[in-house]
Parts: structure tokens; sequence; C-alpha cells
């Protein structure tokens, strides 16, 4: 159980096939008024969306769950290349932008997000999500652990 | 560290050695984890025995399920989104279309 868990978080590959141009894969995942259409899961709204889409900007997206509770996440752009890739550095953030996690040991979160062409006006969206400690090398479980303290934070919010 | 808690409770000790780190770092990421409650330590004599809590994992494990149900779930609402925006272009570009005095009402949306 466990070991699936890890191996599912440490390797978070989604690939989607959209039937849709790539630019147009690229303004739904870019445009804030867009991303608020499909941003969170089902059931879940999102009431706000900001993109600074530049090397150094940043996002910051809300999702609302069914019962009111918001969820905030944020990133800063480390690299643009429209309309073919995007890579975010996460942070832990709440309505007001980035905050400094309780212990101030946090481990980096990236995101790289690829939009491939691959004909008939369909677009391969690759989204890859990886942990990593910067300096130690402190092995993949630690990274784990803290993402599993990240879960269970969340999931004590929820309750 | 949690794959090796999930064999059998540890001591601090014991947890330092398979990870090449110092026991300081160990301290402060077990910390991490006793305070998230995915971990309980002990005082045993001189030593401290840290724990999984088993209900802890599973929470962890069912999350990572999610995770993915996650984004599976917000892409099904993205793919919903672009075919809306496939159609207000297509749209738009009949009105174009129009303007120029081409017809395109045989095209097959």
């Amino acid at each position: 159980m466990a070991e699936r868990a890890t191996n599912l978080l440490e390797n978070l590959v989604i690939t989607r096939i959209f039937d849709a141009p790539r630019e147009l894969v690229w303004k739904a995942w870019t445009d804030p008024k867009l991303v608020m259409q499909w941003w969170g899961p089902t059931g879940f709204t999102s009431p706000s969306c900001e993109i600074d889409l530049r090397v150094g900007g940043r996002y910051l997206f809300c999702m609302r769950a069914p019962d009111g509770q918001e969820f905030w996440s944020g990133g800063e752009y480390t690299e643009i290349a429209a309309p073919e890739k995007i890579v975010a550095v996460l942070f832990y953030a709440n309505k007001n932008g980035k905050v400094e996690p309780a212990d101030g040991n946090d481990v980096e979160v990236r995101d790289v997000v690829t939009f491939e062409e691959i004909g008939s006006g369909q677009t391969k969206l690759t989204f890859k999500r990886s942990h990593w400690d910067e300096g130690e090398d402190t092995g993949s479980n630690q990274i784990f652990d803290k993402l599993a303290v990240f879960v269970a934070e969340l999931a004590a919010k929820v309750k | 560290m949690i794959k090796r808690l999930s064999q059998s409770p540890a001591s601090v000790h014991g947890l330092t050695e398979p990870f090449a780190l110092s026991q300081q770092m160990i301290s402060k990421h077990i910390a991490y984890l006793v305070r998230a409650r995915i971990v309980k330590k002990t005082k045993l004599g001189r030593e401290s025995v840290v724990t999984l809590r088993p209900e802890a994992i599973k929470a962890v494990s069912d999350w990572a399920l999610d995770y993915r149900r996650f984004w599976e779930e917000s892409f099904d609402k993205l793919d919903a989104v672009l075919t809306e925006m496939k159609k207000k272009e297509v749209k738009d570009g009949r009105t174009r279309d129009k303007s120029f005095g081409k017809s395109c009402d045989h095209q097959d949306l």
C-alpha cells in the first residue's frame, strides 16, 4: 500500500490527449478566466485565479470544495516556452500568496507541463510533478515523508 | 523512513543508520512526522522508539490515489472548456468569414 503511494507520488506523470489545437490548450492553461472554469476536481469550483506568466512571475489558484472550504495553490514560473512548456516551483500558499512552511524546512516540488502537437488537431498534455530536496541527498523516502506530512495537514484541515 | 517503519518500530538511533544523515536531521524529520500524527514517539528507557500509526499510512495512500484523481478530474473539466472554446472559435470564424462575404453554412461542426 505504502509502496504504491510512494511510486505514485514520486513519479506523478499524467498525460492527456485533448482534441484541440495546442494554442487553445495553452490558452486554457494560462488564461486565469479559463483556468477558473476547470481547476479542481469534480464538484469543486474555482473562485479566484491569478497568473503572472513570465519567468519569476507567480500564479495563485484557488479551488473551493462543495462544503465551502478553499484550497490555495501557488507557484513561481522558472521556465516558459509558449506554447510548448511551462515549469514552475510550487510554494505553500493562502489567499495572500506565498506562505512559509511551518518548520521552515520545505521540500521543493516542481511541475513540468508540456504541450505537444500530435496531429489531427490534437494536443498531448503531459503533467509531471517531481519532489526533491536541495542540497543533501536525503533519499526519496524522506521526500515522500514530507509530502505525507503535507497530506496529513491537509487531511486535518478537511476534518 | 515510512517504508522502514512499516516493517517495525525503530529507535531514533536505528533510524539514523540507514539514511546517511545526521541524527539532528533525522530528529527534526521525526518531529515533523510526530506533529503530523504519522508516527508516534515513546520513551523506552534512554531510547526513543518511533512507531508508525497505521491509520496515517492509509490516509496517505488513499490521498495518493486522490492526487491522481484530482488531476484526472480537472483534466475532464479542461476537456469540456476546450470543447466550448473550439465551438466559439468556429462560430467567431464563421462570423469573420461572413463579413468577407463567404458562407460556411455547409461546414460540419
